[in-house]
């Protein structure tokens, strides 16, 4: 229940603060803008270089709060971008190692350690998230490392990475077809569309 | 076994969390209560404080407005249109038992932010125009200014209320959302 104000992620700090700059430039608009017209009040006048002065930074102002908003609009645009392809790659990584673990036909306990080792969980800790003893977790990622045919567990994290650095874009499409082909079929094998 | 491995791989479980108030519209909304909090308390009428925060809360009003021209899809008009007919509808299918989750103000919400919007430019206005030679000591003006006051007061309330009663009802904690800009929607629920 920990509601966090201050954001961590850096684009987010941006916007925030794009936001407390436009409210403060607003503020000060509208004292300048106030300003001149009590002066104006007071004198009768609009020119001399006071009122002059002051109706230019009043403008200024108001000009500068309107383009910040507009900025603060594409910042946060970009934001919900980015955001929808996170969504999408998270999405499709997911399909892959679905596919993948398919292919080396790994039982459900296998699938769950093999999913917690890529998450970075030792085995001690895979042990007590899935309360059962370290020596069957260990017996069980030596399962999936002999499935998958890697020597241990950096080489077979790096087999996903290697998935997800490889080549150029029409490897990427020719192997993503490759495996809607031979990987189980299933709604979810492009997600974009 | 694929929900299972989708679960876990989608890291938080069970809940759906969606940003949908923009870190302005959420300094506006606790700045605007600030200003009506300062005004309605501790700071003495007619003093030159009073008028500042009071001009300050209707630049926070403009500035919203002009957000709800410009800004992203969930601070916009378009988002939140004043409907009377929609609220009626909403409080209907409310009672009715639907938990369905509106992602920008629900109808009923709407109509609340309009009032509250328009009662400070009203307690604005009518404070601006005491500080006028043309308006100074008019009866109906300082009474207007304070009838309205009182009833911004009570729309306050209400819409406590209400954001309480929403919480509890639909289980989206909106005091959160208004802080972190992320409603947190619990599962199988629509959103609207």
């Amino acid at each position: 229940m920990k509601a966090k104000f201050w954001p961590a992620r850096t684009e987010e700090r941006r916007a925030t603060i794009l936001a407390g700059l436009i409210l403060l430039q607003a503020v000060c608009a509208l004292f300048f803008t106030v300003d001149v017209i009590e002066d104006y009040r007071h004198d009768g006048q609009l020119d001399g270089p006071h009122m002059i002065l002051e109706s230019i930074a009043a403008v200024a102002l108001i000009g500068g709060v309107i383009f910040l908003m507009v900025e603060l609009r594409r910042l946060l645009q970009r934001m919900a971008v980015m955001q929808t392809g996170l969504e999408v790659a998270r999405g499709n990584l997911a399909d892959v190692i679905d596919a993948f673990f398919e292919e080396w036909q790994l039982t459900n306990a296998e699938r769950d350690v093999a999913l917690m080792i890529l998450k970075g969980f030792d085995n001690e800790a895979i042990a007590g998230l899935r309360h059962t003893a370290a020596g069957t977790v260990r017996a069980q990622a030596t399962n999936i490392y002999a499935k998958s045919a890697t020597d241990g567990r950096a080489q077979f994290i790096s087999l996903f990475m290697e998935e997800l650095l490889a080549g150029d874009i029409g490897t990427v499409a020719s192997h993503a077809e490759d495996t809607s082909k031979k990987g189980p079929t299933k709604e979810g094998s492009s997600p974009v569309g | 076994m694929m929900t299972q491995t989708k679960n876990i791989s989608s890291g938080r479980a069970s809940a759906r969390d969606i940003t949908v108030w923009d870190p302005l519209v959420r300094l506006i909304h606790w700045s605007l209560a600030l200003t009506i909090l300062l005004n309605g308390t501790i700071i003495e009428d007619e003093s030159r404080a009073h008028e500042l925060i009071g001009y300050t809360a209707l630049a926070l009003v403009g500035l919203r407005l002009v957000w709800a021209f410009i800004g992203p899809q969930h601070a916009r008009f378009t988002a939140f249109p004043p409907s009377p007919r929609r609220a009626i509808h909403y409080l209907k299918t409310m009672i009715a038992g639907d938990r369905s989750v509106h992602l920008s103000h629900n109808p009923l919400g709407a109509l609340m932010v309009y009032n509250i919007w328009l009662s400070v430019i009203a307690i604005g206005v009518t404070g601006y125009m005491m500080t006028t030679i043309t308006f100074f000591g008019v009866d109906w003006v300082e009474e207007m200014h304070e009838v309205v006051f009182g009833w911004l007061l009570f729309s306050v309330a209400l819409h406590v209320g209400g954001v309480v009663f929403d919480t509890w009802r639909s289980g989206v904690h909106l005091v959160r959302a208004m802080i972190t800009g992320r409603k947190s929607v619990p599962e199988g629920r629509e959103i609207l």
